[in-house]
């Protein structure tokens, strides 16, 4: 009898070839990282490098563009070609660079606050043009390096330093926001979902345009702790009723926990890449054409 | 104008293309048995029969039960296939076949299975890698010394050295096709017209593998324990029991690990996590991936890094 059998079991145990060990891309004497115990911003970062891993990337063509905020400050940790820029702007530091050197990886890691307040306009433009690189948003719904003030994704009633009786804004659904500013890739997941969030980011990386992965990460310290929401495993398990796996096609008609925001790829689309048209135009202008 | 019957058969050699056949094709969820039972009812109707199929397929994303009953005659009247009637059982998956077997009838019908395992995962009796599991202990060759007609080769591993394991349910039914009246050409057509344009020449050479497979066995006509195919294919087994570290210098005891483990393997010591149950450990590594400060590593036993 044969024993080669398939057990379900063997499928959950992980490690691909060459396994991937985090500590090879971590710069080890930096390590134990700032970050707050529990904080989810540690689980993104892991679940990036693995992303990376997984794409074949060499660490020499790997480059991360950081902003400001906590989710800024994971750069620092990361063996590559890290690049800590001013808030709000990672992304229009990625543009030149990506257009400078078409052949790196540029991955831009920002927070809610860094990217849709201080940055909004550089979100939509990216998106707009449509450029190679992949932005993850790390949205912890709150500034927590600053002290805990209101972000454009803090959820209705939530408590923080500036909203003390309860949040009253409307919020931002930033996977919208890209898709309708024209970004090729649009997907969000939880961290919890570690392999999930691996694939999707892995898949954002080898998408050819731009790539918006919202990843929604907890805040323990300044967020959880004010509003009540448990320490890192009550917060990290209660990702599970926040979230429903679905797509927008599927959201509108399910009247249950309809403050529930859906995770998945929700845009994929094949549209001009920026540098590409750069470089065609550049190339048409210079043979005596006007571009055009 | 009558169903089938056992009696219309008794005595007459297994030349069943002339008057119709019952065909019962089975297996898990995803393994192509709906594909099968669809080439076969082609066949029949480019044959000019008329003919009926009728499946379950309820659970088949979950690796469920899937069987389909295909049944082609001058003219056919239910669409399912009573026990003991059934001229040709195809099993996708050990199992499988080995449930529906009393449906063959008897002393005369044939049997064609994979013997690649699929083990259901309310089988196995616990998550620890090699812990045992409940599945038919019945070896292919007990199988086929018990049938009249029997074939149990491992197609999965036939598939897979030609390039695609996706490609086994075509090897089964290149083997059913040796048993059958038609010209190789005809299936080729049939099947060329149900596949994916792209998997056109994968199943093509599955195809003609499965129907070469039986030619050697026919011509020297071994005993049945012959008949079965090597054991092939690489182990799924894990090579070591997995081992879970955890650098306390890192750690900033957040709980996340020691509340998320399935097997409750970590609790809380001085602030830190420690692994206090390393033997109930399946090496799921939802510790290594939720820890956000890189803390743990799950390896299995004898493999670097």
């Amino acid at each position: 009898m044969t024993d080669a059998t398939f057990s379900p079991t063997d499928a959950a145990l992980g490690g691909g070839e060459p396994p991937f060990d985090v500590r090879e891309w971590l710069r080890l004497e930096t390590m134990p990282h700032f970050m707050c115990p529990g904080c989810g911003h540690g689980i993104a970062l892991r679940t990036m490098l693995w992303a990376a891993h997984d794409c074949g990337i060499d660490k020499d063509d790997l480059a991360v563009v950081c902003g400001i905020g906590c989710s800024g400050r994971i750069g620092g940790y990361i063996d590559a070609n890290t690049f800590h820029t001013t808030h709000g702007r990672p992304l229009a530091f990625a543009t030149g660079l990506k257009l400078a050197r078409p052949d790196l990886t540029v991955v831009v890691v920002t927070g809610d606050g860094d990217c849709l307040a201080i940055g909004g306009n550089h979100l939509i433009h990216a998106c707009r043009r449509n450029l190679d690189i992949t932005c993850l948003m790390l949205n912890n719904e709150v500034y927590g390096m600053t002290g805990g003030q209101v972000s454009p994704t803090t959820s209705a009633h939530r408590i923080t330093s500036t909203t003390q009786a309860g949040n009253f804004e409307p919020t931002f659904d930033a996977c919208r926001l890209a898709e309708a500013a024209g970004a090729g890739f649009v997907g969000r997941e939880v961290t919890r979902q570690a392999p999930a969030l691996k694939s999707l980011i892995a898949r954002a990386i080898r998408h050819h345009g731009f790539s918006f992965v919202e990843v929604m990460s907890d805040c323990t310290e300044i967020y959880g702790r004010k509003n009540e929401l448990g320490e890192a495993p009550e917060m990290i398990l209660g990702q599970k009723a926040d979230m429903r796996p679905e797509v927008y096609n599927d959201a509108p008609d399910r009247p249950f926990r309809p403050n529930a925001l859906p995770t998945g790829v929700f845009v994929e689309r094949g549209l001009p890449e920026y540098g590409d048209s750069v470089r065609a135009h550049v190339a048409a202008v210079r043979t005596g054409g006007t571009g055009r | 104008m009558r169903p089938l019957s056992h009696d219309e058969f008794a005595g007459a050699e297994p030349h069943p293309v002339a008057s119709g056949m019952n065909i019962l094709v089975v297996g898990v969820g995803g393994q192509g048995v709906l594909m099968i039972s669809k080439a076969l009812a082609l066949m029949a109707q480019r044959q000019g029969f008329q003919v009926k199929q009728s499946e379950v397929h309820g659970m088949a994303k979950r690796g469920g039960i899937v069987f389909s009953h295909v049944r082609f005659a001058e003219r056919v009247w239910s669409p399912t296939i009573p026990q003991g009637e059934v001229d040709a059982l195809i099993a996708l998956e050990w199992a499988e076949g080995l449930r529906w077997l009393d449906h063959l009838r008897p002393g005369r019908g044939v049997f064609i299975a994979d013997t690649r395992k699929i083990v259901p995962p309310f089988a196995c009796r616990a998550r620890t890698p090699g812990a045992p599991i409940a599945y038919a202990r019945e070896t292919p060759a007990e199988i086929v010394g018990r049938v009249a007609e029997g074939w149990a080769l491992d197609a999965t591993g036939i598939a897979t050295a030609l390039g695609d394991a996706r490609a086994a349910n075509t090897v089964l039914l290149g083997r059913l096709s040796a048993h059958l009246d038609y010209a190789p050409a005809d299936w080729q057509a049939v099947i060329a017209a149900i596949v994916p344009k792209a998997t056109r020449e994968i199943n093509r050479k599955a195809f003609e593998a499965g129907r070469a497979w039986i030619a050697p066995a026919m011509v020297e006509a071994p005993p049945p324990s012959a008949r079965t195919a090597p054991a092939e294919g690489p182990a799924t087994v894990p090579a070591g029991r997995p081992v879970v570290s955890i650098d306390p210098a890192w750690c900033k005891g957040c709980r996340i690990c020691t509340t998320l483990c399935p097997e409750h393997c970590l609790t809380m010591q001085g602030g830190v996590a420690a692994v206090t149950a390393p033997d109930a450990c399946t090496g799921c590594h939802v510790c290594e991936w939720l820890c956000p400060d890189f803390a743990i590593t799950v390896r299995r036993e004898g493999v670097l890094g």
